[in-house]
């Protein structure tokens, strides 16, 4: 029974791994924390459900196309809002970014309504095993985002672009005398979190339901699980996302399920007062 | 008409309050607040759920801005000890468990009922004209505070927020205690913001959990953006100016038919979103700049 809620804690932790490390190391690189993550996570739901409602697409290509609506968003994003920013206060980005969040969201609220919505799937049998009950879906949803996390992982410490990307992070003015393209760096980092996040609202739509506030339901447990990663870290943010996801789950034998999406703020809470740099133990 | 006028004053003064204690914390201060909201709901949900057990109304609102003040001590306590942009998180996440646990515990909130039939004060003094007098006591209010904030403004608890905001490494090498600096005033703008949710609650006489939800505190940040941050006058012009411009797109729904109850609300959270964004791009400083004293 409890191992149940282990099993689906593991598939909502890989959700929140995708976003938890796209905002992770948004979050490093441009010295903000972009709130628009939790839109991103809307508008990859709301993609998807246009190509696979409105134009009949197979949920595969749906999501392949979310993940480039998503990710052009993004960049459109911060190319219009951000960029104009990068000299100023952090503070004032982060301002800037929830304006962006109500934008987005209220976009798609005016188009579609506040209706709660699904995908066009076909049904599948769950399958039993071991005493387990393992949806067709939540295996798709764990695979790819296994897969997403080591390409990440490879292209952030294999590829010259990767090892830039973390360099900006680590230290923008020395990356920059070092002849880093700063701008080609950042704007290839949004591009790859939008379709992090894009990719991730999918799951989670098709996981739960898809509603204009699919992302900010999940907006707070992204934060813990990044904060409990310690911001910066790739490996951080997902050990910290599968964390997060295992106690929301495994919390609900123990408190009310209305109280979920609180668990993350206690979790934040917790990490602030007893190691506030994370698990990664990142420099700050 | 004129109750209208009247109506849309007091919350006009309600939300000048609110915009009032943001500046302190963003305007003066440099803290990012993305919870204003739950503040606000703090100080009406405790002097409501006071005055209508009966506890005399002075007290009850006594308690409610020390509860507000409390929430926001904790808070910024354990937010500020590391790094600065961990409080814009903090709070934002407070504002969503707030709202969880005044729709969930119904034993002490009533839950998503609500609290009715709060009193509202002196009632049997004004048999007349009572709006008019609320309205006074609202003014009132916005009055004492902006007086005693541009105070704070000039004093040197003022100017060491300042330094701290524009640089806190010569703050602390001038000797400032950064982090005390900056929960006391983040601590200020919280009461603040829960004397106008006490306001706010005895205007209504009834209040529900979904009064208190994330847009309220994106309005007010427009409020403060758009008047001009740093600066008590903007502070309060930016809540006139955007009750206006909400009051104004409400008449755009008789003048345009496809706007539905949703799309209209959708269309002027999606304008004022833009306004932010477009504000702290282009005019940051707002309507009325920041002066020094």
């Amino acid at each position: 029974m409890s191992a149940q809620y282990l099993f689906n804690g593991i598939v909502t932790g890989g959700i929140l791994a995708l976003p938890a490390v796209a905002f992770s190391l948004l979050w490093k690189l441009l010295r903000f924390p972009n709130f628009a993550v939790s839109a991103y996570l809307t508008v990859g739901a709301f993609a998807a459900l246009t190509a696979n409602r409105g134009l009949g697409w197979p949920l595969a290509s749906a999501w392949l196309g979310a993940l480039a609506v998503t990710a052009l968003v993004a960049w459109l994003v911060d190319r219009v809002t951000f960029r104009p920013m990068r000299a100023r206060r952090p503070f004032s980005l982060a301002i800037a970014s929830i304006g962006v969040t109500f934008v987005l969201e209220n976009v798609i609220r005016f188009v579609w309504g506040n209706d709660f919505r699904a995908y066009d799937v076909p049904v599948t049998r769950a399958m039993t095993w071991a005493g387990l009950r393992i949806g067709r879906e939540q295996l798709d949803i764990l695979g790819v985002a296994v897969a997403l996390m080591l390409l990440a992982q490879i292209f952030l410490t294999r590829t010259r672009l990767g090892i830039a990307m973390r360099a900006t992070a680590d230290n923008p003015p020395l990356a920059t005398v070092k002849g880093v393209p700063t701008e080609r760096v950042i704007g290839l980092a949004t591009l790859g979190g939008g379709a992090l996040a894009g990719g991730a609202g999918v799951f989670l739509g098709l996981d739960t339901s898809i509603d204009p506030l699919l992302g900010a339901g999940l907006i707070i447990s992204v934060f813990a699980a990044a904060i409990l990663g310690g911001i910066g870290s790739a490996p951080g943010a997902l050990a910290g996302a599968l964390i997060v996801g295992i106690v929301e789950e495994v919390g609900t034998l123990v408190i009310p399920p209305t109280y979920k999406s609180a668990i993350g703020f206690f979790i934040i809470l917790v990490v602030l007062l007893v190691r506030p740099t994370g698990l990664a133990g990142a420099r700050t | 008409m004129t109750g209208y006028l009247v109506a849309i004053a007091t919350l006009v003064g309600i939300r000048a309050l609110l915009a009032l204690g943001l500046n302190v914390q963003w305007g003066f201060t440099g803290l990012v607040n993305l919870g204003v909201v739950a503040f606000f709901g703090v100080g009406a949900y405790t002097a409501g759920l006071l005055a209508v057990a009966g506890v005399a109304l002075p007290a009850a609102w006594a308690a409610a801005i020390v509860a507000s003040a409390l929430a926001g001590a904790l808070l910024a306590t354990v937010a500020l000890r590391l790094r600065e942009d961990y409080l814009a998180i903090v709070t934002l996440g407070f504002g969503e468990v707030l709202r969880l646990f005044l729709l969930n515990e119904a034993w002490l909130t009533r839950g998503a009922n609500g609290i009715t039939g709060i009193p509202r004060p002196l009632r049997s003094w004004f048999p007349a004209h009572y709006d008019l007098f609320y309205l006074g006591l609202v003014l009132g209010c916005v009055a004492l505070i902006y007086l005693a904030l541009e105070r704070l403004r000039r004093s040197p608890f003022g100017r060491a927020l300042r330094a701290i905001r524009e640089d806190e490494t010569v703050a602390t090498v001038a000797g400032k205690n950064i982090v005390r600096f900056k929960v006391q005033a983040f601590v200020i703008g919280a009461a603040v913001a829960g004397l106008a949710g006490i306001l706010f609650g005895h205007y209504l006489a009834y209040i529900e959990p979904n009064m208190f939800v994330p847009q309220e505190t994106l309005f007010v940040w427009l409020a403060l953006i758009l008047g001009g941050s740093g600066n008590n006058r903007g502070a309060i012009l930016g809540a006139v100016v955007l009750l206006g411009l909400l009051e104004g797109s409400r008449f755009a729904k008789d003048v345009i038919p496809f706007l539905t109850g949703v799309r209209l609300a959708a269309a002027q959270q999606m304008l004022v979103g833009l306004l932010l964004v477009v504000l702290m791009i282009k005019r940051p400083e707002g309507l009325l700049p920041e002066r020094a004293p």
